[in-house]
């Protein structure tokens, strides 16, 4: 087991080296440069040579990915262009937001799709059944910034501001800079609608799949074993039907985090919140070169990890899978 | 008798939709009218029947074909300008003149709303087949020839994916800086073909695997008939159910990324009416007037339902193993 996961955290550095390289070549391939914004009213060409040479952007592209590694292998994830502040702080400042936005959403698409695809599988072809297939499908169908919206409608607007349209307070013990805003029913007022709009798209595909693979599992032998031995209904269902069921379903959890990072950035721009996706469009908008880096990096760790914590959810799920 | 039972009861469990009508088919009675049916069908007339018999596919494709022709008529249908402001009428409520209110140009929402629908269908569809032209060559080379060839092109793909496709749309809608007219909505079908692009090759990929086996494939070669012919003619065209439920799947992920990046601000410029790019636009002015960002959302999203039911029914028609 600890050599499976040495061995996986190895292969993580490929995936990473290729993320960042692509990334890094591909801002740089936009037209124009941050120098631009950069000096502002103060443009002249020799100001412009002076801030590229003091940035390192002269230098061949390849030769500028290196430095950038070279820096980040001693910890340094370089500084801002436009603000100067260092990336990783402003990273770690982010961080906990998006965070707290994806494990609740996350949270919600469970909390919603186990019971409505038990229901769906066990009552198979009943109105219940209709009901909960039909809800999934016009779910997957409505844009996260969409049913945002809705919300926005109903709780913010609708029952005279009973939720906050934008803006974030911090849970308490996330806040990472000196003043922040930080209380837990403050936290969850501002989190509620976010989460929601992220997480219910996600309940929706997870409904139709973990009730798909419900369906085959409740017909094998062993569930008609459970059942027959005298189990009751409940850990039949439970701890022999779903367990095996959900292998699928968190395969394709992992897998949705990618989604879910594009659909933090979508979120948090539509409630105005301080998170990581609003940090990671302003930073490719503005082409704050070492702010995408950053960006991307912790993305690309983020979408690594998780994928590793899905693989071994499977030896709790089936202790038949091992790694060795 | 057990086997008897058992063999009995496996095909009448109904598994999804169409096989559960292939379940119903009374097992030994009709076996020579099956036979003929068979015989006279095309499969592709087998597929239509029994899409016919799906009430969602029905529905889909009703919601698709009005959409189509809301689109290819969106001048005829349109009772104004999209583009013209008037800024006597700004923030209407929807009323007789007004059927669905104006923005903050004073441009009328009901035009606006079907204009869109020509930039969201033009990208959701044209994307998907310009993915769909380049993802199933690769695949099929990549399946077919294996070697050097599938691992130099499959570690691109792999490369593709591993980004968060949002985030990769986003930096190459900045890189091709996005614009107004035809020429802002070809960067964006570029954009959501590129990161779509992997998908259909995975897919392919995977099915030419199994198919490159089979015995007449392997009666082609024998035969002397040149690879590309055997690819085209027989490879392919044994792949396509599949190809096609994720096609039309597909481009309803498709209009979700375009409404997305437009909501960012990064899809076709206005004046361009876009569906995403309206409800951002309208978000802002939301507190008062309420009702105007709701009908662009709602038709991306009848949009979207609309071809995802569709593609589900197909789903069951063509390939009923796939779920």
């Amino acid at each position: 087991m600890r050599t499976y996961i040495l061995k996986r955290l190895l292969q993580i550095i490929p995936t990473i080296l290729g993320i960042t390289f692509v990334v890094f070549v591909m801002m740089r391939s936009i037209p124009g440069d941050p120098v631009v914004s950069l000096l502002g009213d103060a443009y002249t060409e020799e100001n412009a040579i002076k801030a590229r040479q003091d940035y390192g952007l002269d230098k061949p592209v390849l030769l500028q990915y290196v430095i950038w590694l070279g820096k980040l292998a001693q910890g340094d994830w370089g500084a801002s262009i436009l603000s100067g502040r260092p990336v990783l702080k402003d990273v770690l400042v982010r961080l906990p937001v998006t965070l707290e936005l994806i494990v609740l959403s996350m949270a919600v698409a469970l909390a919603i799709a186990i019971p409505a695809a038990i229901i769906g599988a066990l009552r198979q072809n009943t109105w219940a059944d209709y009901t909960a297939t039909s809800v999934a499908m016009v779910g997957v169908s409505v844009p996260e910034f969409f049913l945002g919206v809705l919300l926005l409608l109903v709780f913010s607007i609708g029952m005279g501001g009973a939720l906050p349209s934008s803006g974030w307070v911090y849970l308490p013990g996330t806040c990472q800079t000196v003043v922040c805003a930080a209380s837990l029913w403050g936290n969850t007022q501002h989190v509620l609608m976010p989460a929601l709009a992220l997480g219910v798209g996600r309940a929706a595909l997870l409904t139709r799949l973990l009730r798909a693979s419900m369906l085959e599992v409740i017909r094998t032998e062993y569930v008609t074993t459970a059942r027959a031995k005298g189990l009751s209904e409940r850990p039949v269902i439970l701890k022999h039907a779903l367990k095996n069921a959900l292998i699928p379903t968190v395969t394709v959890m992992g897998l949705q985090v990618g989604f879910l990072i594009g659909g933090a950035i979508v979120v948090e721009t539509l409630f105005a919140m301080p998170g990581l996706g609003t940090f990671g469009i302003d930073a490719i908008i503005a082409r704050d070169y070492q702010q995408v880096q950053g960006f991307a990096l912790i993305t690309a760790l983020a979408f690594v990890f998780i994928n590793l914590i899905v693989d071994l959810t499977y030896t709790f799920l089936d202790p038949r899978i091992r790694y060795s | 008798m057990t086997d008897d039972r058992g063999s009995l009861a496996r095909p009448s469990r109904p598994i999804s939709g169409g096989s559960i009508q292939e379940a119903e088919l009374p097992a030994t009675s009709d076996v020579a009218w099956r036979a003929k049916a068979d015989r006279a069908e095309s499969p592709f007339a087998q597929g239509v029947r029994r899409l016919r018999r799906s009430t969602t596919a029905v529905i889909g494709a009703g919601i698709v074909g009005l959409l189509l022709v809301v689109a290819i008529f969106a001048d005829v249908l349109a009772p104004q300008s999209p583009i013209a402001s008037d800024q006597t009428h700004t923030f209407e409520r929807p009323s007789r003149d007004y059927p669905l209110g104006t923005d903050q140009l004073g441009r009328d929402m009901l035009s606006r709303v079907i204009h869109g629908s020509r930039i969201s269908l033009a990208v959701g569809v044209s994307s998907v087949l310009l993915a769909l032209f380049v993802g199933v060559p690769f695949g099929m080379i990549a399946g077919y020839y294996g070697g050097r060839a599938d691992s130099i092109i499959m570690r691109a793909m792999d490369l593709i994916l591993a980004f968060p496709i949002y985030l990769l749309a986003i930096i190459l809608m900045v890189i091709f800086a996005p614009t107004a007219g035809l020429i802002g909505t070809m960067k964006v079908t570029g954009a959501i073909a590129i990161v779509r692009i992997p998908i259909y090759a995975r897919l392919v990929r995977g099915s030419v695997l199994s198919i490159k086996e089979k015995e007449y494939i392997e009666a082609c070669r024998a035969l002397g008939v040149r690879d590309p012919w055997i690819l085209l003619r027989h490879v392919l065209p044994n792949c396509l159910a599949p190809i096609i439920v994720t096609t039309t799947l597909g481009i309803a992920t498709s209009i979700i990324v375009e409404a997305t990046l437009s909501f960012l601000g990064l899809g076709t410029q206005p004046p361009t009416p876009s569906w995403g790019w309206d409800l951002k636009a309208n978000v802002a002015f939301i507190q008062s007037n309420p009702w105007i960002s709701l009908f662009p959302g709602i038709a991306i999203f009848v949009t979207v339902l609309g071809f995802n039911l569709f593609g589900d029914g197909l789903r069951d028609a063509l390939d009923p193993r796939l779920k």
